[in-house]
């Protein structure tokens, strides 16, 4: 497992590397000066050139960007030029209503995952197959801000039983705080666990067609057994693999979530910054979300490693 | 639907092509799909006939519910959310007819640019990795970093994220035909790589591409609703499905028709498209 991790290690640096340059140079790009925006528009051009001193803009580029990468390495992310605090106190934050919500949507998008696809995977009456089918494929055609608002309406509104606006600290009340959450998280998840059910789906379906269920059923085992011992096994590398490459997509919905629901969370701080232009906050959150997308989907290798031999013999 | 047109038997025979994809109008769900699509289409183009007083026509009747003169209930500012959405609607479908034609042509020229070098496909490939690397709304908002919000940045957004499907399909097709025996032949005639890619593998690649496309419309809208909630889309006055839904969210308790009006018109507009792509993709892959 050891060196499993460690042939991955170079392909993932460079990853790091090359998303850390692009984070640097996107927000540059975009027109409108930050310093204009700091020193107020009937600045003096010496105020604008202080101002620019003392936010280290007047160092060429490649100097800023060295000193935004090491300084990472010591701790230091960086000032943000419109909130003034330090860019790690900004984010830090934020993170804890981001991380519920995401660490909630994953638990939902793989609950609900498996077992729509172990339901759709396993023989079944005719019309109980129609339904599945027909809710997979809705779940999958509305992307979670439909599927947001629809909640909030139906939920909230019409039947108002869940809260459908702002947010309470897990540890400060976590049975209010799981309140605010499911609704988010709920369509955050649902069109996700549906990719992740149809492939589930397709991969039971391929398997069920193998020599050895034949062989299981000829012994005389009882389907629920085939289903799950032999069927369900074999066809799990599958939905790993697409819940590790999911999670991304999770990630970015979150952005329009935290919108809908009203929640202060990265994906605000993320929109309130290009709105902003604030550099320095977002250059770390896209680094951020970029480093965090390729380690989940290696965690989700180590995990497909681990369910099966032949990968690490493989590699 | 009564206004889907049976399949023309007599232009069917003239031209196969067509004949071919007119077959996806005989399903039921080619009908209510391409009903819907008339449907909607014409209402956005009518727009300014059938509501002469445009979008922006104040009353001082704000925030009424849901009632026969006004379907979805009035605004904050006492106009008729109904319209609004219609006019709505016509902003997304303009935007969906610009952006996805484009991200089509230039999404299957990148996929097929193997074909004039080997090199420059493989290159392309990469970039177009890049692309898929960023999740779904964090290459649209880095898009509108760079352009600054508004049609433009919509637009460049929606092009560029439909790259990678595009290409995929064509870059697929590419693979698949670039050693069969008349691409081989061609090239021993000494037909050019540029022709040899427009005239011998194109056509191979067309079906999925253009039910890709139909699937891309729904995307585009759904982009345009998104950014636009979030305050990174359009800007208000000019009205869209998601302007309508940003504003809305503030009114949502007093006035949840406000929200549901334009949802059920990005509902309606998606299962439209939806069905079209499914009815095509049956019809093309029936062969």
């Amino acid at each position: 497992m050891i060196s499993f991790l460690l042939r991955k290690l170079p392909s993932v640096a460079v990853v790091a590397l090359i998303s850390s340059a692009i984070a640097f140079i996107l927000p540059r790009l975009a027109p409108g000066d930050p310093a204009l925006a700091i020193a107020g528009s009937d600045a003096t051009p010496e105020q604008l050139a202080a101002v620019r001193e003392q936010m280290g803009l007047s160092k060429p580029l490649i100097q800023q960007y060295l000193d935004w990468m090491f300084g990472m390495f010591r701790g230091d992310f960086g000032q943000s030029f419109i909130m003034r605090r330090p860019v790690t106190t900004v984010i830090g934050s934020r993170l804890e209503s981001t991380l519920e919500l995401a660490f909630l949507a994953m638990l939902l998008m793989i609950a609900i995952g498996l077992v729509l696809g172990v339901l759709a995977g396993s023989p079944r009456s005719k019309w109980a197959r129609v339904v599945l089918d027909i809710m997979t494929t809705l779940f999958l055609a509305t992307p979670p801000f439909l599927t947001g608002l629809l909640l909030i309406l139906f939920l909230g509104i019409f039947f108002p039983i869940l809260p459908i606006s702002g947010e309470v600290g897990f540890f400060e009340d976590p049975w209010l705080a799981l309140q605010f959450l499911i609704l988010p998280a709920l369509a955050l998840a649902l069109p996700q666990a549906a990719i992740v059910a149809r492939l589930l789906q397709t991969a039971m379906n391929s398997a069920r067609g193998e020599d050895y269920v034949d062989l299981a059923k000829a012994k005389g085992v009882s389907p629920g057994r085939i289903t799950w011992r032999h069927v369900l096994r074999n066809s799990l590398g599958t939905a790993v693999v697409a819940l590790g490459l999911r999670a991304g997509d999770l990630l970015a919905g979150a952005i329009v979530i935290e919108a809908i629901f009203a929640r202060n969370g990265l994906g605000s701080l993320a929109v309130y910054s290009v709105q902003s232009r604030d550099y320095m906050v977002l250059q770390v959150l896209i680094l951020g979300a970029v480093i965090l997308a390729v380690f989940i989907q290696l965690f989700s290798e180590i995990i497909l490693a681990a369910l099966d031999p032949r990968i690490r013999l493989e590699s | 639907m009564t206004d889907t047109a049976p399949p023309n038997r007599q232009k069917a025979r003239l031209n196969p092509v067509l004949s071919r994809y007119l077959q996806a109008f005989v399903m039921p769900k080619g009908q209510i799909g391409l009903g819907l699509v008339i449907l909607l289409t014409a209402l956005a183009l009518l727009a300014p006939v059938l509501f002469p007083g445009g979008y922006d026509m104040q009353t001082r009747d704000s925030l009424l519910p849901a009632s026969w003169a006004h379907p979805f209930g009035t605004d904050e500012l006492g106009r008729d959310i109904f319209v609004r959405s219609i006019y709505g609607l016509r902003t997304d479908l303009a935007l969906a007819a610009t952006a996805v034609p484009l991200s089509m042509i230039i999404g299957t020229f990148l996929g097929l640019s193997g074909a004039l070098s080997p090199r420059l496909g493989s290159l392309v490939q990469r970039a177009l990795d890049i692309i898929v690397g960023f999740p779904g709304l964090i290459l649209a908002i880095c898009v509108v970093l760079v352009v600054g919000a508004g049609w433009t940045a919509l637009l460049v957004a929606i092009v560029i994220g439909g790259l990678p499907g595009f290409g995929r399909l064509a870059r697929a097709t590419f693979l698949s035909q670039q050693h069969r025996e008349y691409v081989v032949a061609a090239r021993t005639l000494g037909v050019s790589n540029w022709k040899i890619m427009v005239r011998h593998i194109l056509p191979n690649a067309i079906d999925p591409i253009i039910v890709q496309g139909a699937v891309f419309v729904v995307a585009a809208v759904f982009t345009e609703a998104a950014l636009s909630i979030v305050g990174l889309g359009l800007q208000p006055p000019e009205p869209s499905l998601g302007i309508l839904l940003n504003v809305g969210m503030r009114y949502i308790t007093m006035a949840p028709f406000y929200i549901l009006g334009p949802t059920l018109i990005l509902v309606l507009l998606a299962l439209a498209f939806s069905l079209l792509a499914d009815a095509l993709n049956s019809t093309v892959n029936r062969k």
